[in-house]
Parts: C-alpha cells; structure tokens; sequence
C-alpha cells in the first residue's frame, strides 16, 4: 500500500479548491489537489456558472435576432441544432478546464482524481483508477462543493426530471418544461428554455421569485417572465411527480386540492444540499450544522485544528467567488496571516433578463436591521446608452449612511448589471462616499454613468433626471 | 450596537462594577441605568444610550473595567422610538466628541494636543458597519492588532488612510512612552511600614472601596499641586434667614425647599460673574487661563460612601425655586447612588455646606481643575455690633479656598467682601415666587 505525505491536501477542485491550491503552492506549500471527477473547475465550470452563462449568450443572441424588426434588420426564425450547441458548449469548458490543469501543472500542484475519504484528522484515503492511496497530511481545506436537491418525492429515475446539472446538456427541447422554485438558477434556466422555444411554467412556493434581492429590482425580471413565459406561480407547492408516459404527471397543491398537470420535463431548482456525506468526516472533530454544512469560523477554521472549509460546503452564500475567496483567507491564516472573512463584500449576480446584480446592505437588509439609509435611484429610461440598445428596463441605486455620505449597498438591475456591479463592490470595500462616485468622472455613453448619475442625484443635481434638492442636513 | 465604557469625567480612566441592575435579554429605555459604577470621585451609573434589548454582558460586580472596554451589547428594539434610537448615537457621536475632547483638554494636563487620546472612541456606527477603510488598512489594521473605530478617518465620510493609521500608532507609542502626570504616586507611596496596631488593643479593618481610593489620590494630588490659600469671614444672614422664614411654605407646596446652599447658589453666581477668574481653570501645558461662559457648581454631597460631588448646570440661569428643586433632588439621587457620570463633569466651582452637620470655619480643598472653593460652616447667634449697638444676629462662617498660582490675596478679599455683602442684602425680589 503506497503512502503519500504532504504539507497540504485539498479536497474538491471548484472555484474555491484549486484557488486554495494555487494559492498555497504559491506561497511554497507542497499541495495535493483532489477531485472526484474526472475534469478540474467543479460544479461551477462543469455544471453551473460557465455553461448556463454559455446558453444564456445563445439565447441572448435569438432574442435580439427575434426584437429587431423595429430597428429595420428582419431575421428568419432561427434553425437550432442542439448537438452542435452542445459542443460548442463543451468547448468552452474543455478550454477553461485545460487552462486550470495547466496552471496547476506549472505551480508543482499534484492533482489525482478520485473519491477522498478521511481515515482520521491526518489521513485521507482516496480511490484513484490506479488503486488506493492514502495520504498523510499536515493541514487540509475542504472544498467538497453542493449538490443541487432533490427530494425523494421527485426523484422517480425518471431522466425527464432534472437538476441543473441534466438541464445544462439540454438533450431536447421540451414543448412544456415546469421549473420547480424561482430562484437565480430556476430563472437563468428557464429563461434559456423559453428563448430556445419551450412553454415554461415556473413554480415558487414563496411570494416572490429571486428572494433576497430587493422588489424593486426584481420588478423588471418579473415583467420580464410574464411575456417570455407561460405562466409564473407564487406560493404553490409540488407535492407529488408520476411518470406518465413520456411525460411527467405533477400534482400540485392548489387551494389546499391537489391539481395534475402534464408536462414534457420537469426541471427541479428548489436549492443545493452540502456534499458531506460518505467522505469519513465523522473519523475527524470537523462538526456539520444541522442542514449538513462544515461548521467554520470568520477564519475558515472547523472545529479539528488543521482542517479548515471553503465554499459551498461551508455554507453562506453558494457562489464560486465567495469560495475563492474562502480559499484565500484560509491559505493565508495557515500561512499566520490575521486574514478574517469578516466584513468582506459578496457580490450577488442574477443573469436573467435582464440581469440583477447587488452588493453590500440592500435596502430590505437596512430596513429589517433598522439601519438609517438614504436610497438614491437613477431609472435607465435617462440614460442615453440604455436607450440606444432599447433597454431602458433598468435601475441603480444606492443605500446610503446618511451622516457620513457614506455608500453601504449597491443594486442594479438591467442589461449587464453583472458587470457594473463590481464598482459598487470596490465603492463599499473602499469606504468611499455618493460624493467620491459622484466626482468620478464615468465615460459617455456608458451604463456605468448611472452609477454616477445615482450618486448625483442623492444631492439632487443629477443631469439626467430631476429630483427635489436633497434637504440640509440638520 | 456594542456600548462601551464612557469616559467619567475629570481624569477618570477606570472604575469597579458594582451593581449590574439588568439581566441579559432585559429590555432598556434610553437612559435607564444599566450598571453602577464605582469610580474616581463618584458611584454613578452607567445608562442606556438607546432603548432596546440588552443581549449581552460583558461585565460582573467586581469587575474593574476600563473606558472604551465593551461593557453590554444592546439590539435596538422594534420600538415607535426605535429609528430616533438608531440614528441617535451618530448625532451623539458629532457633538458629544467635540465636547468631550474640550473637557479632556481643560480638564487633562497631560493632554498636550487636541487630538482624540488612544483609546476613546470616536465614532459610533449603526450596527453592523465596520469604519470605512480601504481592505488594505482593514488587514494591516487587523495585523497591528488596531481597532479603526479608535481611529479618525480624515477622508471625506470619515475615511480611514494610511496616514491616519500612521498618526494613530505614533499617538500610541507617544502615549505610552510619555510618563503619565495622572500617575502621581498613590497617598501611601512612601512605602509605609505595616504596623501591628492589635499588639495595642483590639482593632477591626476595612478594605479602602475604589471611591474612598479616588479621594485619597484626588486630595493629594490637589492638595501637593495646587498652593492653597483659605480665605475667611462671617455673612450676617439673620435677614436672610427672615426671608427663608417668610417662603419656606410657599416653597413647600411647590416641594421646593429653601435650603442655605440653594440661597449660597444664587449668591455666588452673581460674584462669579463680577470675579470671572473664580470660575476658571488653568491649562498649564498651553500656559492658558481658560475662562468660562457657563456656570455649573459642583455642591459637595455627604453620602455613605464618602464625598460625591454633582454639578448644577447653568446656574445663572435658574431662580430660587428651580435651584432649590434641582438640589433637593440631586443630592437626593447623589445619597441613592444614582447620579450619572455626566451629571458629575463639567463643574466651574464647587460650594461644600456643612452647616446641616454643625461646626464653623474650615479649608476645604479645591476640586481641580477648578479655580476656589466655596466651605459654609453652620450660622450662629452672636452678639455683633451694628450702628455702635450690640446686636445679636446670625452669623455664617465661611472659608474661600483658592489656587494662589492665579489668584492673588487681595482678589479673594474682594471676593469674600462682595459674597458677604450679598448674603446681607438679599432681595425679597429674589425669593418671591
């Protein structure tokens, strides 16, 4: 039986473990990275981010193709070819993940494929194509990475029932498609579907789609939705699926009766569970919450000295630089750095249409918390680079701290929100006031002029819109 | 929102709990007492600045606490109130800052600039905000082991630079390699030989309390810094006492009572005025006299746990009744232990009457950083000549103690003859209500 020693292991190769990997060996750790399939980059290159981005430029383009008659430029309906997508859609990622074994190649990270599973707080024991190994470690980060749910009352085998993981390799494309849960993956998702020609029905069991961002930047998407889909249902519930055929039999809970519904598939987006199972943390002190995630401190630390979590595993918000930057800290407060997760800005992006991207304190969180806020907004409808693209269904605003001026959130919505936002985030980490945007100079004509533009008119002398002059301080 | 240990007024770091009058989970109202506190000159209790739930305690009796330590947390509650009570400590944080870094320069005489000392805290966020700095000042920040809310931020929004960062750690190290003048040796520095007092008879002991311990340092350090001088004379106050006679009724049915100290006050306000330098301090770094335009008189309260002293504000600006109410009930709240720590500062002249006790003429020891002290004894008949006839009136001892480094002989004479004239001529005008 062959033994490894090494200074660092790092199990799972998302967007947070080969950062953590990288990062380590870049500071002279000897590194082992291991990842249970068979490819580098995790859920969020091989099943999330990066191909549901892939299908969303698609059906981008055909949307825009489809609303340009009124700009004199009249396209025929587009001919699709699904397989042809599919590989261009797994080009990209055999590109990016080419690009990160390389990398990880060139820093000496050793990176071996296979199941890891703790022997006890030093030892993982792993199973390579090549045999067991096990491998003695001083330190190591857990990046196991989610899963998405799906409760047994759904999960019949049935391949026309799936997760994002199944959606992504889009095999068909399904005359009814039901969309189990509004949220950012349910929305992204069937929005790809409606654009490529399915009649989509999406179902949330809350009040609203995209919990936690704030109504009035949800307000565009939910227009939005009502056009391109069917049909969007609040506060309704699944309680059963059924095979019927070679469709799906869904029984709904309407008024307290339950409803049957036919569809041709069924994408189930209610969440994503921790993959803490049957990796032998038990032989280790890493304690789990109740929900199954790796319980860590502000310094990615888990209960077994030695053993620290990052991304999905440790729970918070399930987003692949949230895991990086987990990777960072936890690189760096094993290298005696006093790193802390403490006060950092996640930012959160939406990529549907269009898109909602927010930073920092929303004004919801300020009104829940009782924190004194200003909100500044600038409507896209004034602004010039908005109008020239006819996307004038958009919204930034800042959250505000009265006394000092100083910006606490940000949130946009409209088309590329995703990419405006990191100003918003740089503003906040920065301590930097309205007035620091508002001086700014932002380049014309650009969308990043509303960020600006919502500074200017928390004083209320904004150029493109009229707001009443902001009151004297008292 | 985390409430830290407020600053406790004249050259007060520090201080020993001991009461905790809330549990945790307990909810507050703004200005409710929350601890008690035993400290420099007075036992004071720490209140809320806010209404809302206290959620957390980080303090026990006992414990000796520091200012700037955390001493509870509370979560603003849901409250009508509770968005006033939010915004509350960051309007507090503007003008109470500037006030109290004024105080610490008059009051400090170690405070050789105007900058915040190490370890006041400066700025008083909304819950959840940290300072704003740039990452890179947050990390070093956090390696340096610094906290920014301690820091100013001379940005716009309060923004915290490397500069700033820089100037905190020089204060710092200022700070701390500069010997602190407050550190005058405690009374029994001498190291005193411990005597065997029961080798003589029975004896019981006494541990000194944190109060009693801040008196002892208080007087030696006013008594060895400041030349004393005591000036003496009697008021005939038999008219006086005729008028108190004629209202004290009337006074009583508004629970006003016309004590000699309330009269003392509206006395010695009017000679503050025509004597100004009586109502000064000394700023010895700056080499300045530091005049006031207000009147708050510390009166000299005889609690159990030894002196305290709360100050009246403005008191020119109140008449007789007012006066007398505001110092029945001071002094009342003052014997419970109940007087604020705020309610102690700030005092431009002290007045001590120990006529409700008995005795005459005594030296009492100036309050520093205060210019005199004004000792009342108990009023006496005597027989006193007027208009070559012996009389028999009421006469008032009285003891003027001033810092002589400032005040010279002959303006303490012309004090005392002015104070004693008005307590002869004291109009019915005055206490007619």
């Amino acid at each position: 039986m062959k033994r490894i020693t090494t200074e660092l292991v790092v199990v799972g190769g998302g967007p947070g473990g080969y950062a953590a990997a990288f990062y380590a060996a870049d500071k002279g750790m000897k590194v082992i990275l291991f990842e249970q399939e068979r490819r580098l980059g995790g859920v969020c290159l091989n099943y999330g981010c990066i191909p549901s981005k892939a299908y969303l430029h698609a059906a981008k383009l055909i949307s825009e193709a489809l609303d340009s008659d009124h700009r004199g430029i009249h396209f025929a309906k587009p001919s699709i070819d699904l397989n042809q997508m599919r590989s261009w859609k797994n080009s990209i990622l055999d590109k990016l993940s080419t690009g990160i074994s390389g990398l990880a190649q060139r820093r000496n990270v050793e990176v071996l494929f296979g199941r890891g599973y703790f022997e006890d707080s030093r030892t993982l024991r792993v199973e390579t194509e090549k045999g067991q190994q096990f491998v003695e470690f001083e330190r190591a980060i857990l990046a196991l990475g989610s899963k998405a749910a799906m409760p047994p009352a759904f999960d019949l085998g049935n391949k026309r029932i799936m997760t994002s993981t199944e959606s992504l390799e889009v095999e068909e494309i399904p005359k009814d498609l039901l969309v189990v849960g509004g949220g950012y993956i349910g929305m992204e998702l069937g929005t790809v579907y409606a654009t490529l020609g399915s009649s989509v029905v999406v179902v949330e069991a809350l009040g609203s789609i995209l919990s936690g961002a704030d109504p009035d930047l949800v307000r565009p998407v939910l227009r939005y939705a009502e056009n391109a889909f069917k049909e969007l249902r609040m506060n309704t519930k699944v309680q059963k699926m059924a095979t019927s055929g070679k469709k799906i039999k869904v029984t709904f809970e309407v008024d307290g009766k339950p409803k049957d519904e036919l569809y041709d598939r069924v994408l189930v987006s209610i969440g994503r569970v921790p993959n803490t199972r049957d990796c032998g943390l038990e032989n280790t002190k890493v304690l789990k919450d109740d929900r199954g995630f790796v319980r860590v401190n502000d310094r990615q630390e888990t209960n077994d000295p030695g053993i620290y979590a990052i991304g999905d595993v440790a729970g918070g918000v399930l987003l692949a630089h949230k895991a990086s930057k987990e990777a960072r800290i936890a690189v760096e407060v094993m290298t005696g750095e006093s790193s802390t997760f403490e006060h950092i800005v996640i930012p959160a992006v939406v990529f549907t249409d269009p898109e909602i991207a927010w930073c920092g304190l929303t004004e919801a969180e300020a009104r829940e918390k009782k924190i004194p806020v200003a909100v500044a907004k600038f409507p896209w409808t004034a602004s010039g680079r908005a109008v020239s693209f006819d996307r004038t269904d958009g919204l930034t605003k800042l959250v505000i701290e009265p006394q000092t001026e100083r910006v606490l959130g940000v949130g946009i919505v409209g088309a590329g929100a995703g990419e405006l936002i990191s100003e918003g985030v740089l503003a906040i980490e920065m301590g930097a006031t309205a007035k620091d945007l508002a001086e700014s100079v932002h380049p014309h004509p650009t969308l990043s002029e509303t960020i600006a533009e919502a500074a200017e008119s928390f004083y209320g002398y904004a150029t493109h819109t009229f707001t009443k002059k902001r009151e004297e301080k008292e | 929102m985390d409430v830290r240990l407020p600053r406790l007024g004249e050259g007060a770091d520090s201080g020993t709990v001991s009461a905790v009058f809330v549990r945790e989970g307990d909810t507050v109202k703004t200005d409710q007492a929350v601890l008690e506190l035993e400290s420099e000159k007075a036992v004071a209790s720490i209140p809320a600045p806010s209404s809302g739930r206290v959620t957390k305690i980080y303090v026990k009796e006992g414990d000796a606490v520091k200012v700037g330590q955390l001493i509870f947390a509370l979560s603003e509650d849901a409250g009508v109130d509770a968005g006033k009570a939010a915004t509350k400590p960051i309007d507090a944080s503007v003008g109470d800052d500037e006030e109290r870094e004024l105080v610490v320069v008059a009051e400090e005489a170690s405070a050789s600039t105007t900058e915040p000392l190490p370890g006041e805290s400066l700025s008083q966020l909304p819950t959840g905000v940290v300072p704003p700095g740039s990452p890179s000042i947050r990390k070093l920040a956090r390696e340096l082991g610094i906290d920014l809310t301690r820091v100013r931020g001379s940005q716009r929004g309060g923004r915290i630079v490397m500069a700033d960062l820089k100037r905190y750690v020089q204060q710092m190290q200022h700070a701390s390699l500069k010997p602190k003048p407050q550190a005058v040796p405690f009374p029994t520095a001498p190291v005193a030989e411990s005597i065997d007092f029961s080798k003589w008879g029975k004896v019981t002991t006494k541990k000194l309390t944190t109060l009693r311990r801040t008196i002892s340092t208080r007087m030696v350090e006013s008594w060895t810094t400041i030349p004393h001088v005591t000036q003496f004379d009697e008021a005939d106050i038999t008219s006086l006492l005729a008028l108190r006679k004629r209202y004290a009724s009337k006074y009583e049915r508004k629970n006003g009572h016309l004590t000699l100290t309330a009269f003392a006050l509206n006395v010695v306000v009017d000679i503050l005025k025509k004597h100004p330098i009586f109502n000064a301090s000394l700023d010895e770094t700056a080499g300045e006299i530091v005049f006031k335009d207000y009147y708050h008189i510390g009166i000299a309260v005889d609690t159990e746990h030894g002196l305290i002293v709360p100050v009246i504000r403005d008191v020119d600006k109140k008449d007789l009744l007012q006066l007398s109410l505001e110092l029945h009930e001071l002094a009342e709240r003052t014997r419970q232990r109940k007087v604020g720590l705020d309610e102690m500062q700030g005092g431009s002249f002290t007045i001590s009457n120990q006529g409700g006790i008995g005795s005459a003429h005594f030296t009492p020891i100036i309050n520093k950083p205060q210019m005199a002290i004004l000792g009342m004894g108990r009023g006496v008949l005597k027989p006193v000549v007027v208009k070559r006839k012996v009389q028999q009136r009421t006469m008032l001892p009285l003891g003027l103690s001033y810092d002589h480094r400032i005040i010279d002989g002959a303006d303490a004479a012309r004090f005392m003859v002015d104070l004693v004239q008005a307590f002869e001529s004291f109009k019915e005008a005055d206490v007619r209500i």
